[in-house]
C-alpha cells in the first residue's frame, strides 16, 4: 500500500518517524525556534522603544513559562511544496489571502439589459456593440475614479485603482464576437465546451458586467460600498456615451437598475446581531463561493481538487476571516481553520475517499443518496481518517486540536458522499455521521463538544421550508445552526464543490458567478488559490491596494 | 406499563463496558491512590490548607429566600448551603490511554453528582461548582481508577498536550510543567498548582499505571487496541441515533415505533 500523502510533511515537521509515540519537550528552544517570532520580536522590540509603549513579547506566553516548549512545526501548504511558519498563513500576514477576499469584496455584477431597454425602448436610442464598446471604454475610465461630465474635478490617483476596470459576459455569441476583446469574458475560450454551453444556455442572450471596484475601496469603506461606487459610475458613463441629458429621469433608472433590479451582490446583508452590509462574508452562500473557484473549469477531471481548493478558500473567508476577525479578532483561529489546507492531510483522506467510492459505486455521482449509502461512506471514511491519527502519532500531534480532526475527518466523509452521490445534502449527511462517530470513537469532539454545531445538524439537515433549513449550496455563515460554527463552513463549500464536479455539472448554484470568476484579469488566482496563499507565504505574493504612491518611501 | 430501566451506554467492547461503569452511580470507582485534603487543596490553588472557603452569600439557612416549590424538592449541595464561590476543577485526557474521555467524564458528573456544571473540549474538561463539593469530587476522580498520574492531567489554562506525543517518561506534555516525574520515587509530583502558581513543595499524585492495567481501565478506542468499528452495537446506535434525527428533526410524527 503506498505511503499517506501527508507523511513527506510529517518527516519535515518532527526529527522522529511519524510513528514514534516518544518524543522530548521543554528544551528545544522555546519561541525561539521559530524564525516568525524572532522576526516578531526584534521588529516589536524596535517599535516599542519609538513609541515607548510596550508590544509584542512571546515570553508571556503558557503563564510565563514561555511559548515554545514543544517542537514549533512547520506547516506545507497542501498541493505545493511550501512550507511556512503558522505567522504566515495569518490571514494579516498572507497578502495572497487579503486579496483572496478583496476580489470578492470588491465584485458585484449588474446585467445591462435594464438599461439598453430604457435607451431603445423610452428614449429611442441606438443600442450596438459599438455603443457598447464605447460605452465600456468610458465606464473603464469612470469607475476607478475618473471623471466624465464635469469640469474641474477631483479625481483618484490610478496607481492607487489599477485594479479597477468592468468586463461584460453573455450568452449571446454573436454579441460577444463583436464586443472589444479587452472588455470580454469569454466563455468559449475560458471553459471547456461542454461547460461553455451549459453556462451560455443560461445565461442566454442577456448581457452582464463584472464590476470590480479598487481593492484599496474595500479596505477603506466596506462591502457595501461596492454596488453604490458601481451604480454611481455606471450612471456617469451612460450620460456621455449615449448623450444623455445630465440628470433626466432615465438616470435614476440606470441607477435604480444597478443597485436593485440588476445587481448580484457576493454576499447578502446580514441582520442586525451581525451588523455587516452586502459583500461581506456573514452574506456569502456556500454555492456562490464554490461557484467563485475555478479549478473544474481548467482540471474538470479531478473533483477533488477542486474541492479541495474551494475547501481551503472557505477556511480563509469563513473560518480566517470572519469567524476568527470579523466575530472575535486578534490571535485568531488560524490553525483552526488551516488544518484543511495544509500537510496534505484532508488531501489524502479525500482521495482515499474517491478510490472508496469509485470502487464501491463503480464511478461518481453512480448512487442516488440514501441512507444506506451515507451511513457506508461516512462510517468507512471517518475509520480511514481517524485510524490515520492512531496510526501516526506525528499527525495526532499535527492536528492537535480535537475541532481539527473533526472537521477534517468529516470534511473528506462529507466530499466523499458528495462524489458518491452528485448531491450536496447527502454530503452534508455524511459529515454529520462522521461527527457523531467521532464523538463516540474518541469520547470527545470540538469546541465545547460541538454540541450545537453537529448533534443538532442532522435534525434540519433535510428540510428546505422556511426557517427550518436551506438547500446546502445557498446556506452561509449566517445560516442560524452555523453562527458558531468555525472549522465547519469550509468543508461545507467543499461538501457543494464536490457534489456538483461529481455530476459534471458546470456551476453549482449561480453560472454568473462562475463566469465573473473565470476573468484572467482579476488579482487573486481563482484555479490555484493554494499556490497564491503559498506565494502569500513566501512573501512573493503581489496584492492590489498599495499606497505607496501616495505616502513617503519607507 | 413496564417498569423503566435506567440504559448507561450500548456497545459489547471493553471499551463500552468501562463507559457504562463509570456512569452507573451503582458501581464504585476503584481507589488507586491516596492524596491529602490539604495536597489536593494546594494543587487545586483556590485557596490555602485550612484556610475558610470564601462565600459570595450568607448560608442559606440565614437567607430569607422566596417560596418556591423546587427548594422543598431539590436539597441544595453542601457548597451552597454554605454560600461558596464558584471555582473549578479542571482535567485534560491524553488520547494514550488515558482512564477518562472528557464526554464520558462529564456524562458521568451528570449521572453520579449533583450541583456541579461540566463543560466537554477536546483537551478539557471543566467541571465548576461550589468549591467544597468541587474538591469533593476531585477527590474521588483523582485518587480512583478514571485517573492516571501520566496520562490524566489537572490543568486550568494553557491545556494542550492531550493529542501531542508523549515524553521519555511515558507522561502528557504540559507547556506549563506543572508536574515531574520523579525518578527515585517512580511518582509523578506537582510542582505547580492547576494555574501554573509554583507549590511551597511537590504533592505527590501517584504512580502511572502500565499501560496494560491502562488499556483494561479506558474508556477509550484505538486501533492499537479496541477498534471502534468493530464493536456493532455501538456502531449501529449511531447510525440509528443519526437517521432518528435526521428523519424526525422537523417530522416527529413521520417515525412510528421508536
Amino acid at each position: 500500500m503506498a505511503e499517506p500523502r501527508y507523511i513527506k510533511a510529517l518527516r519535515k515537521k518532527f526529527k522522529e518517524s511519524p510513528e514514534e509515540r516518544y518524543t522530548t519537550f521543554y528544551t528545544l528552544g522555546g519561541w525561539a525556534q521559530d524564525p516568525r517570532k524572532r522576526e516578531f520580536k526584534e521588529i516589536s522590540d524596535k517599535i516599542a522603544k519609538q513609541r515607548n509603549i510596550p508590544m509584542y513579547n512571546p515570553t508571556f506566553g503558557c503563564g510565563g513559562v514561555g511559548l515554545g516548549q514543544r517542537t514549533y512545526m512547520p506547516y506545507l501548504i497542501s498541493g505545493t511544496e511550501t512550507y511556512g511558519m503558522p505567522e504566515d498563513i495569518h490571514v494579516v500576514n498572507n497578502a495572497a489571502m487579503h486579496q483572496l477576499w478583496d476580489d470578492i469584496r470588491r465584485t458585484v455584477i449588474v446585467g445591462l439589459d435594464a438599461a439598453h431597454t430604457i435607451l431603445s425602448k423610452r428614449l429611442g436610442k441606438e443600442v450596438t456593440p459599438e455603443t457598447i464598446n464605447h460605452y465600456l471604454e468610458v465606464l473603464n475610465h469612470a469607475l476607478p475614479g475618473g471623471a466624465t461630465i464635469q469640469e474641474h474635478m477631483a479625481e483618484i490617483h490610478p496607481a492607487l485603482t489599477e485594479d479597477c476596470y468592468c468586463k461584460v459576459f453573455t450568452g449571446d455569441d454573436e454579441l460577444a464576437d463583436r464586443i472589444d476583446k479587452r472588455f470580454l469574458i469569454d466563455i468559449n475560450k475560458l471553459f471547456p465546451k461542454d461547460q461553455a454551453e451549459k453556462l451560455k444556455k443560461a445565461i442566454g442572450k442577456k448581457t452582464y458586467q463584472a464590476l470590480r471596484m479598487p481593492t484599496i475601496v474595500g479596505h477603506l469603506m466596506d462591502g457595501g460600498t461596492m454596488a453604490r461606487w458601481a451604480a454611481m459610475q455606471i450612471s456617469m458613463a451612460m450620460i456621455p456615451s449615449y448623450k444623455l441629458m445630465a440628470g433626466e429621469a432615465a438616470v435614476g433608472e440606470f441607477a435604480f437598475a444597478a443597485k436593485h433590479a440588476e445587481l448580484i451582490e457576493m454576499g447578502t446583508l446580514t441582520p442586525w446581531r451581525r451588523a455587516r452590509g452586502p459583500n461581506e462574508p456573514g452574506g456569502l452562500p456556500f454555492g456562490y463561493l464554490a461557484d467563485m473557484i475555478q479549478y473544474n473549469r481548467v482540471h474538470p477531471e479531478d473533483p477533488c481538487k477542486y474541492a479541495l481548493e474551494a475547501l481551503a478558500c472557505g477556511a480563509v473567508i469563513y473560518d480566517q476571516y470572519w469567524f476568527g476577525s470579523y466575530m472575535s479578532g486578534g490571535v485568531g483561529f488560524t490553525q483552526y481553520a488551516s488544518c484543511v489546507y495544509t500537510d496534505d492531510i484532508l488531501d489524502d483522506y479525500v482521495y482515499w475517499g474517491l478510490d472508496y467510492v469509485k470502487k464501491k459505486f463503480g464511478g461518481l455521482a453512480k448512487v442516488k443518496p440514501s441512507m444506506d449509502v451515507i451511513k457506508d461512506v461516512a462510517t468507512a471514511i471517518t475509520d480511514y481518517s481517524l485510524s490515520s491519527y492512531e496510526k501516526y502519532p506525528a499527525n495526532m500531534e499535527t492536528h492537535f486540536g480535537g475541532s481539527q480532526r473533526a472537521a477534517v475527518a468529516a470534511a473528506a466523509s462529507g466530499i466523499g458522499g458528495s462524489l458518491a452521490t452528485g448531491v450536496a445534502q447527502a454530503g452534508m449527511g455524511c459529515w454529520y455521521l462522521s461527527q457523531l462517530i467521532h464523538k463516540e470513537w474518541m469520547g470527545r469532539l470540538g469546541f465545547y463538544g460541538y454540541d450545537a454545531q453537529d448533534h443538532a445538524g442532522p435534525c434540519n439537515l433535510w428540510s428546505w421550508r422556511s426557517d427550518e433549513g436551506l438547500p446546502i449550496e445557498l446556506r452561509g455563515v449566517n445560516y442560524p445552526n452555523y453562527a458558531m460554527n468555525v472549522g465547519h463552513t469550509s468543508a461545507y463549500t467543499g461538501i457543494v464543490a464536490a457534489a456538483h464536479a461529481a455530476r459534471g455539472d458546470a456551476w453549482c448554484v449561480n453560472p454568473l458567478i462562475k463566469v465573473a470568476f473565470a476573468d484572467p484579469s482579476l488579482k487573486f488566482d481563482w484555479t490555484y488559490p493554494r499556490e497564491c496563499f503559498a506565494k502569500g507565504v513566501l512573501r512573493e505574493y503581489m496584492p492590489a491596494g498599495r499606497r505607496d504612491v501616495i505616502v513617503p518611501p519607507r | 406499563m413496564s417498569t423503566y430501566v435506567r440504559q448507561f451506554y450500548p456497545g459489547t467492547s471493553q471499551s463500552s463496558i468501562n463507559r457504562r461503569k463509570y456512569l452507573d452511580p451503582k458501581t464504585k470507582y476503584e481507589k488507586l491512590r491516596s492524596v491529602s485534603d490539604e495536597d489536593l487543596v494546594r494543587v487545586l490553588g483556590h485557596r490555602k490548607p485550612g484556610e475558610a472557603y470564601k462565600t459570595v452569600h450568607p448560608p442559606l439557612e440565614e437567607m430569607k429566600e422566596p417560596e418556591d416549590p423546587i427548594r422543598k424538592i431539590v436539597e441544595p449541595t453542601p457548597g451552597t448551603k454554605a454560600g461558596d464561590r464558584i471555582r473549578f476543577v479542571q482535567f485534560t485526557d491524553s488520547v494514550y490511554f488515558s482512564p477518562m474521555a472528557p464526554y464520558v467524564r462529564t456524562w458521568a458528573m451528570y449521572s453520579r453528582y449533583r450541583g456541579l456544571d461540566p463543560g466537554v473540549l477536546s483537551g478539557r474538561n471543566p467541571i465548576e461548582g461550589r468549591e467544597r463539593d468541587i474538591e469533593k469530587v476531585a477527590k474521588e476522580l483523582v485518587e480512583t481508577e478514571v485517573f492516571d498520574p501520566a496520562r490524566t492531567a489537572l490543568r486550568g489554562y494553557t491545556v494542550h498536550g492531550h493529542a501531542l506525543r508523549l515524553d521519555e517518561n511515558g507522561l502528557m506534555f504540559d507547556a506549563v510543567r506543572r508536574y515531574t516525574f520523579n525518578k527515585a520515587k517512580g511518582v509523578v509530583e506537582y510542582v505547580k498548582d492547576q494555574l501554573g502558581v509554583p507549590l511551597d513543595k511537590p504533592v505527590e499524585i501517584g504512580v502511572p499505571l502500565p499501560e496494560n492495567e491502562l488499556k483494561k481501565r479506558t474508556v477509550q478506542f484505538r486501533i492499537d487496541h479496541i477498534k471502534f468499528v468493530d464493536d456493532k452495537p455501538l456502531l449501529n446506535y449511531i447510525h440509528r441515533n443519526f437517521e432518528l434525527r435526521c428523519r424526525s428533526g422537523f417530522n416527529p410524527e413521520g417515525v412510528k415505533g421508536i
